[in-house]
């Protein structure tokens, strides 16, 4: 974790020569260092808390809702949420806002950690008013758990269904005393095989936990749990589809003021960390069940559902044009319906590129003088039921060459932005381009936006055109000059 | 949730931004600019003196320079 700070710690002292622009969202590059002896000074108290795991994705997605008080004498506004060390590298899409208040936005978060060898770090979420003594507020903090899943057993038939195990704690891990606390777990479907039990004199109504209702668990409630406590608890569970992780997406948008037109390039690297084939492949049977469809845990198919209005899409890979696929434009959406080459089975891998065209006047609007404004989907990609996670995002806006005063705003958390020059055909200085990255994201954030303005003046978007004339001008130049030279040996004949 | 730039965003909705030249007459205008510079070099090959290297080598430079970028355009590499 602390080669990832010094990354990124370069990055931004490199991005400030590239370029010194303001940038409206915060990226978490600040990573507070905290001495060895620290702990949350014990200035509140959990009153209630109930947190809710849902299961149904390849991921797991939490939200703890609890209610904090001030035991202080002073007002408070900084609360500390730890995590295992190993487990904060894959905590993903951390927000918290104000449960009676949501409308008000995130609150700021920070990611904090000691500076020895501790295995537990800390969000650190910054209250936007001061709490004062013995006033509640209500917090919902959600996030996800990336790479959470594991197939239990880890290989597994063609036609198996697949089971995969989580664990988690039952107590909530809090760096404050918890008054009361329960914690909801929601299962895709009621074939839970395993989970483990706690005893009944542990729980507050004298009941063995866990308390089963369908498909969903409950253990708790838990009365005076001191802070820090924990109780390791698994559950295994049938989940009989692909655990879909892209260890890399690069994500390119090209802006072009002269053609009209918004270029988007996405480029995936998938696995799938399912259970792997406990024998060969075996077409034969893959092909007699394939017209039944029944649940597999091969990832056969990806839809990319597009904006309205996206043309000319392509789907390649190493070997070059996949023509298993079919694109359905729609006044809703274009549906872009992607079959791999293959299925990707547990343990195996797949790489390839989409790519599509949209007219620019949806994207981009024109603010006074020379300035732009482009509002783009930060992360499309495909929609799958079971879901799909991102270690890393890579997004690159390229914008017209010539382009300055770059500012961007999303509410996706980022990691690193740099402003760079990319160049590709008919540039001569090179394009403009942000670069944004993220990690540990994941497909619930396929809405959120990303906001860019800038400053083009109309003088840079006659750059290409002017170079080529000149250049062009020159070459009749040389011809005339050449031509005209008398290169004929001998006396000049006179007349 | 909102954010300064999404009110900017908003507040610009009159003024999509729209290219002089749409999609559909850029391989249209690219060609008749790409000819039009081969008919003036032509001619000027045929005829080189100074004043037809400023009368014609100019507006066929100038062709040839706009409708490179529109037919680049046309042909899907939207520069």
């Amino acid at each position: 974790m602390r080669s990832v700070s010094f990354v990124s710690s370069c990055l931004a002292a490199l991005s400030s020569f590239a370029a010194a622009e303001l940038n409206l969202s915060q990226p978490l590059l600040s990573r507070q260092v905290l001495p060895s002896t620290f702990k949350p000074p014990q200035v509140f108290k959990n009153a209630n808390l109930v947190r809710t795991t849902n299961l149904d994705k390849a991921y797991a997605r939490e939200t703890i809702n609890v209610i904090i008080e001030n035991i202080d004498s002073k007002p408070q506004a900084e609360y500390y949420l730890p995590f295992d060390a190993s487990l904060i590298s894959k905590v993903g899409g951390f927000e918290v806002k104000d449960k009676k208040v949501p409308e008000k936005g995130n609150f700021k978060v920070e990611i904090v950690e000691y500076d020895t060898e501790s295995s537990t770090e800390f969000y650190l979420i910054h209250l936007p008013t001061p709490l004062a003594p013995k006033e509640q507020q209500t917090l919902s903090i959600t996030y996800s758990i990336l790479t959470s899943l594991f197939p239990v057993p880890a290989s597994i038939g063609q036609s198996d269904k697949q089971y995969v195990q989580y664990t988690f704690s039952a107590y909530t891990p809090s760096a404050y005393n918890t008054e009361k606390q329960k914690t909801k777990i929601k299962f895709p479907n009621s074939d839970i095989p395993d989970y483990t039990s706690i005893p009944a004199d542990l729980n507050a109504d004298n009941k063995a936990d866990p308390q089963k209702q369908g498909s969903t668990f409950t253990y708790g409630p838990y009365n005076d749990i001191p802070a820090g406590a924990e109780q390791s608890v698994s559950v295994r569970f049938e989940f009989t589809k692909p655990l879909t992780h892209a260890s890399l997406l690069e994500r390119d948008l090209e802006v072009s003021h002269w053609g009209g037109n918004l270029a988007s390039e996405e480029r995936y690297w998938l696995a799938n960390k399912g259970a792997s084939l406990k024998n060969h492949f075996s077409r034969v049977e893959w092909q007699k069940t394939s017209y039944l469809s029944p649940p597999t845990s091969a990832l056969k198919a990806l839809n990319l559902p597009l904006h309205p209005g996206a043309l000319n899409p392509y789907f390649t890979d190493d070997i070059g044009n996949v023509s298993t696929s079919r694109f359905r434009p729609g006044k809703k959406e274009a549906l872009l319906e992607l079959k791999p080459r293959y299925p990707i089975f547990g343990g195996w891998k797949y790489s390839f590129r989409v790519g599509w065209d949209a007219n620019l006047s949806t994207y981009l609007r024109k603010l006074q003088g020379d300035s732009y404004i482009l509002k783009v989907p930060f992360l499309e990609g495909p929609r799958i039921a079971e879901g799909i996670e991102y270690a890393r995002v890579n997004l690159r806006v390229i914008l017209p060459e010539g382009a300055t005063n770059v500012k961007y705003s999303t509410s996706v958390p980022i990691i690193a932005s740099t402003t760079t020059l990319h160049k590709t055909f008919m540039d001569t200085v090179g394009r403009t381009t942000l670069s944004l990255s993220a990690i540990n994201v994941v497909d619930d954030l396929r809405d959120r936006q990303l906001i860019v303005t800038y400053d083009y003046p109309w003088t840079a978007g006659f750059r290409k055109p002017i170079v080529i004339t000149l250049g062009v001008f020159a070459v009749f130049a040389v011809v005339y000059v050449v031509g005209s030279l008398d290169t004929s040996i001998g006396k000049k004949k006179t007349a | 949730m909102s954010s300064p730039l999404l009110d900017v965003w908003d507040a610009a909705s009159a003024s999509p931004y729209n290219p002089s030249v749409g999609k559909g007459v850029q391989f249209t205008l690219g060609f008749a600019l790409l000819f039009t510079s081969l008919v003036l070099s032509t001619i000027f090959g045929l005829n080189r003196s100074f004043v037809t290297l400023s009368v014609l080598g100019i507006p066929a430079s100038l062709a040839f320079g706009f409708g490179a970028v529109y037919m680049i355009c046309a042909v899907g590499v939207y520069v």
